[in-house]
C-alpha cells in the first residue's frame, strides 16, 4: 500500500484542524507528526476525538491511521466493549468501543451527523494493532507540552484508571483528556479476554 | 525379516553418525576450552567406541582412523601434544574423514581415506610436543579435496513457514480477485483470474510439498527408544513399524513428537505387563507394540496399538467421580468411549506408580492439547486384558484446511472438516426436548443437539438450550461435530458449501479467546470466524 | 536360566553381546548405558553376572565396579575392554573382577569367559 505524505500544512499551535479522512484508504497520520517534531521540541501532536460529550486525545505517534469504520464482524461471547473484528487491508484487527469500556454515556445524536458513519483510529501497539471507534471526525491538535496538566487532582476519583490518563489540556475552554493508549492496550483487562 | 547382519550394520551406522556429530560438537568446544578434561574424556570415549565397534563389524579404515585420533587425543590429554592450530586442523580433517567413511559404508564404490591425511595423523601421533618442524610439513588436507555441490539443500524451516504464510495471503487475495472478476463480468479479467487460480494452486501445493517429510524420520527413532525403555522396565517388547514412507508436514510431525513419545512410554510402562504376568494371562512373553501410519483422504492416521492389560475402566470411573468430573450415578451409565475421554482431563491419571521413563506430571491432557492445537483428533480405544489403541488423526498440511461454511445470526462461521462427522437436515419434530437439552436420533445414535444461535448469542442469564420454540423454521440444518469421543449436533441458520480456507490466527488481544481458532477472509472480503470445536464443546459442557 | 546384566555405553556393543548371550540360552535382564543406571540395575535385578565396559560416559568402569562390590561383594563381574587398557584391566582384577574380554570379541571368546565365570 502506498503511504502518501500529506502536503497540507497543519496549523502551528493551538489550532484545531479537521483531519482529512480519506474515504477508504487511511493515510498514515504518523508521517505528519515527524515533520512537526522538528518544529518545536516542546510541542505535542494529538489526535482529538469525542467519547460521550467529552473530548479525548491520543498522541499522534500512537495512531497508525484514521479510516472510515469498515464492516465489523461481531464476535459472540466476547466482552461488551469488543465490537468485533474488521478487515483493514488484509489485517484482521479487533475493534473496541471505549465508551463501553469506560462506561461513558454516549452523546445524544447530533443533528446532521449520520449515525451510521463512524471513524476508526487504528492504534499501533508493539506487536499488534487495534481499532478504536469514534462517532465524529477526529481532529488534529498541536500544542505546547506545558499546556498539559499531568497530575490533575480529580484523577483519583474517576473510574478511568489514573495511569491511563497522561494529563488534561485546556484549549479554548475545552477540556481534553489525553489518554495513554499503550497503557490501556497492555492492561490486563484487555489482554486477558477470554471466551467466558 | 531383516538379517542380523543388516540390523547390526544399521545400528552401527546410526550410532556412528551420532558419535560423529558429538565429536564435531566437542572438538569445537575443546578449541575454546583446550584445558577442559571432561570434554577430552568424552571425545576419547566416543573415539574409543567408534574404534571398537568398527573393528567388530569389520570397517577397518574407520577403526584405524579412530585409533589414530584416539591416540592423538590421549597425547593431548597427557600434555604430550599441544592443541595447536595445526594440530586442530588435522584433527578436524580426521573427524571429517570419519564422517565421510561412515556415510559411505554402503557405497558400492568405497571411499578411500586420503593418504595425505593419514600421513598427517601419523606425524601428529608419532611426533612429540617439540616437533615444530615436523608439524610444519603438514599439508592441508582440505585443499586436496574435490569440491562438489550436493543436489540437496538444507533450508531452515522458518523460511518455509514464511513462504507458507505468504501463500496463504496470496490465496485470500486470489479468491477476492476471482469473486470481483465475476461481479465485473469482464472476460479478460476472468481469463487472467482463472490462470491466477491455477498458478496459486500449484504454488500452494509445491510449498506444502516442500515441507513434507517421511514419517519414518520420526518412527525410526523408536526402535532404540523402545529398546531402552523396555530394558529399564524389564519388559520384552516386539515393536512393529508400518508406513514409514507416509508423508506429513514437518511442523506437524514436530508438534506430535513429544506426544508420541509419551504414548509409547505409557504403553510400555503401564500398558504392557511384565513377562511373567503375560505368561500367566496366556499371552506371549513379549508384548507387541505396533506403530503405524496411513493416509486417509487429506489426513494422516497415526496409530499406536499395544496388547497390554488395557485401561481399567472401573478405575477411570472411580477417579472421575472422586475428581468430581461426573456424578456417581451418571458415571455408571456412561458409555465406555465417554469414560475413556476423562483420561484427557488435566491431571487425570490412573497410573499408581510413576517410573523413570513415564515421567512426572505429564498426562494425556498434554498430548490431547498438542493434537488439538494443530486441528487434529485423538481417539482412544481399549479392551480390558487385550490392549489399548491410540489413533491420532492429523492434517497432512497446516496451511489450507477443508472447512464447512455456514451462517448464524448473519455472521459467517467455518468449522474445519476434520471435526465434522456429517451434515443432516432434520424436521423440528425429530428434535426432542430432554431436560435442558435437545436430542436427536441419528442412525440409531442419540446425539445432543444445540441451537448455535442460542449458545452464542442468547443473554447468558436467560439462555435455554432445551427450548425448541426458540428455533426458527421447520427444517433444521445440523452440523454434527465430534470431539473427545463425544458427538454434538450444531443447528445453524444457513449452510453453505465446503471450501478450502486459510486460517489466520487472531491477533492480540483476541488471541486468548479460545472459542475461535482464527479467522479467514472470504472471497467477498468478509471476515469469517473459524469455530474451535474443542472449545465450543467445552463451552457447551460448562454451560450445563 | 542364568541372568546377566550388560553395561556398555555403545548400543551396538550391547546389541551384539545381548544377541550372543541370549542365543546361548542366557537371560539378559538389563542393559545399562552408563554407570548410574548400571548401579541401579545391579541392585534391582540382582543378576548372576555383569559384563562391564571400562569406559562409561558418567564415571569409569572401575568406580562402577567398586560400587557394585560394596553392595554385593559376591557379584560376578567380567570386564569388557579394548586393546591398550591393560592397566585398567589389571586394576579391575585386583578389585575383584573375575575375568576380562577384549574388544573386538568373538562369540566363542565371550561364551568361554561367561560360561567359566558362571560355572563356579
Amino acid at each position: 500500500m502506498a503511504k502518501q505524505k500529506k502536503e497540507e500544512a497543519i496549523a502551528p499551535e493551538e489550532n484545531i484542524n479537521t483531519l482529512p479522512v480519506p474515504a477508504t484508504n487511511g493515510n498514515t497520520v504518523a508521517e505528519q507528526s515527524k515533520a512537526q517534531e522538528v518544529v518545536k521540541e516542546e510541542n505535542v501532536h494529538l489526535i482529538v476525538f469525542k467519547l460521550g460529550d467529552e473530548h479525548y486525545a491520543i498522541k499522534i505517534d500512537q495512531v497508525k491511521e484514521v479510516t472510515l469504520t469498515p464492516i465489523i464482524t461481531r464476535m459472540p461471547r466476547t466482552p461488551d466493549f469488543v465490537q468485533g473484528v474488521a478487515n483493514i487491508r488484509g489485517d484482521i484487527i479487533a475493534i473496541v468501543d471505549l465508551e463501553k469500556r469506560f462506561n461513558i454515556r454516549p452523546a445524544a445524536v447530533t443533528e446532521g451527523l449520520n449515525p451510521n458513519v463512524t471513524y476508526t483510529l487504528v492504534i499501533e501497539a508493539k506487536d499488534y494493532s487495534i481499532g478504536v471507534v469514534v462517532k465524529e471526525v477526529p481532529q488534529s491538535l498541536n500544542l505546547s507540552m506545558s499546556r498539559i496538566d499531568r497530575a490533575p487532582s480529580f484523577l483519583q476519583d474517576t473510574n478511568i484508571k489514573e495511569n491511563y490518563i497522561e494529563g488534561i489540556a485546556k484549549v479554548d475552554n475545552r477540556l481534553i483528556i489525553v489518554l495513554d493508549m499503550l497503557r490501556i492496550l497492555s492492561s490486563d483487562e484487555i489482554k486477558q479476554l477470554t471466551g467466558k | 525379516m531383516k538379517s542380523r547382519e543388516q540390523e547390526y550394520k544399521e545400528i552401527f551406522i546410526a550410532e556412528a553418525l551420532e558419535y560423529y556429530d558429538s565429536l564435531n560438537r566437542h572438538i569445537s568446544e575443546l578449541e575454546k576450552q583446550p584445558q577442559d578434561d571432561r570434554i577430552l574424556a568424552e571425545i576419547f570415549r566416543l573415539l574409543h567406541n567408534l574404534k571398537a565397534n568398527a573393528k567388530a563389524i569389520g570397517y577397518l579404515q574407520i577403526s584405524d582412523i579412530s585409533h589414530k585420533l584416539e591416540t592423538a587425543f590421549s597425547l593431548i590429554r597427557n600434555k604430550e601434544l599441544n592443541f595447536s592450530d595445526e594440530v586442530v586442523t588435522v584433527l578436524f580433517d580426521g573427524i571429517d574423514m570419519l564422517g565421510d567413511l561412515i556415510t559411505n559404508v554402503d557405497n558400492p564404490v568405497p571411499v578411500e581415506p586420503d593418504p595425505v591425511l593419514l600421513r598427517n595423523l601419523d606425524i601428529i601421533v608419532d611426533s612429540l610436543s617439540d616437533s615444530a618442524i615436523e608439524l610444519a610439513k603438514i599439508q592441508k588436507y582440505s585443499s586436496s579435496k574435490n569440491l562438489s555441490l550436493s543436489d540437496l539443500i538444507y533450508i531452515q524451516i522458518k523460511k518455509l513457514d514464511h513462504m507458507l504464510n505468504l501463500v496463504g495471503e496470496l490465496i485470500i487475495d486470489r479468491d477476492r480477485i476471482i469473486s470481483l472478476s465475476r461481479e465485473l463480468n469482464n472476460d479478460d479479467l476472468k481469463v487472467v483470474s482463472s490462470h491466477l487460480y491455477r498458478i496459486t494452486e500449484e504454488l500452494q501445493y509445491s510449498v506444502m510439498d516442500a515441507r513434507l517429510v517421511n514419517i519414518g524420520t520420526l518412527f525410526n527413532k523408536f526402535p532404540r527408544i523402545v529398546r531402552d525403555i523396555a530394558s529399564a522396565e524389564q519388559k520384552d517388547i516386539y515393536l512393529k513399524i508400518i508406513g514409514q514412507d507416509i508423508q506429513i508436514d514437518r511442523n506437524i510431525l514436530q508438534i506430535i513428537t513429544d506426544s508420541l513419545l509419551h504414548l509409547v512410554r505409557n504403553a510400555i510402562t503401564h500398558g504392557i505387563e511384565l513377562p511373567k504376568e503375560r505368561e500367566k494371562a496366556n499371552k506371549p512373553r513379549a508384548g507387541s507394540l505396533v506403530l503405524s501410519a496411513r493416509n486417509e483422504r487429506d489426513n494422516v492416521i497415526i496409530k499406536l496399538e499395544d496388547d497390554g492389560r488395557g485401561i481399567d475402566l472401573k478405575q477411570v470411573r472411580k477417579t472421575a467421580v472422586r475428581n468430581k468430573l461426573v456424578a456417581p450415578d451418571i458415571a455408571e451409565d456412561l458409555p465406555d468411549s465417554e469414560v475413556l475421554s476423562f483420561l484427557f482431563e488435566p491431571g487425570f491419571s490412573t497410573a499408581k506408580e510413576v517410573t523413570e521413563f513415564s515421567g512426572r506430571g505429564v498426562g494425556l491432557d498434554v498430548v490431547k492439547n498438542a493434537i488439538d492445537s494443530i486441528g487434529g483428533r485423538l481417539h482412544i480405544d481399549s479392551i480390558s486384558g487385550e490392549g489399548t489403541t491410540f489413533a491420532m488423526q492429523l492434517p497432512t498440511s497446516i496451511a489450507v484446511k477443508g472447512a464447512l461454511l455456514f451462517e448464524v445470526d448473519s455472521i459467517f462461521y467455518a468449522i474445519p472438516l476434520i471435526h465434522t462427522e456429517q451434515v443432516i437436515a432434520l424436521d423440528k419434530d425429530e428434535l426432542h426436548e430432554v431436560g435442558d437439552v435437545m436430542v436427536a436420533d441419528l442412525k440409531g445414535e442419540t446425539v445432543t443437539v444445540v441451537y448455535l444461535n442460542e449458545l452464542l448469542n442468547a443473554d447468558e442469564a436467560t439462555i435455554n438450550l432445551g427450548d425448541k420454540t426458540r428455533l426458527q423454521g421447520q427444517i433444521q440444518n445440523i452440523v454434527v461435530v465430534s470431539y473427545n469421543n463425544r458427538k454434538l449436533g450444531l443447528i445453524v441458520d444457513k449452510l453453505y458449501r465446503q471450501q478450502d480456507i486459510v486460517v489466520k490466527p487472531l491477533n492480540k488481544p483476541l488471541d486468548k479467546i479460545d472459542l475461535y481458532g482464527g479467522v479467514t477472509l472470504l472471497g467477498t472480503g468478509k471476515v469469517c470466524l473459524v469455530l474451535d470445536v474443542p472449545a465450543i464443546t467445552r463451552y457447551f459442557i460448562h454451560r450445563r | 536360566m542364568k541372568r546377566i546384566l550388560i553395561v556398555d555405553d555403545s548400543f551396538y556393543m550391547r546389541t551384539m553381546l545381548k544377541n550372543m548371550l541370549t542365543d546361548a540360552g542366557y537371560e539378559v535382564v538389563g542393559e545399562a548405558p552408563n554407570g548410574q543406571t548400571a548401579l541401579e540395575l545391579a541392585k534391582e535385578t540382582t543378576p548372576d553376572l555383569i559384563t562391564l565396559d571400562v569406559i562409561l560416559p558418567d564415571n569409569t568402569g572401575l568406580d562402577v565396579l567398586k560400587g557394585i562390590k560394596k553392595d554385593q561383594p559376591e557379584m560376578k563381574v567380567i570386564i569388557v575392554s579394548a586393546v591398550g587398557q591393560e592397566v585398567i584391566v589389571n586394576e579391575a582384577l585386583e578389585y575383584g573382577a573375575l575375568s576380562y574380554i577384549v574388544k573386538p570379541f568373538s562369540e566363542e571368546k565371550v561364551l568361554e569367559v561367561v560360561n567359566k565365570a558362571l560355572q563356579d
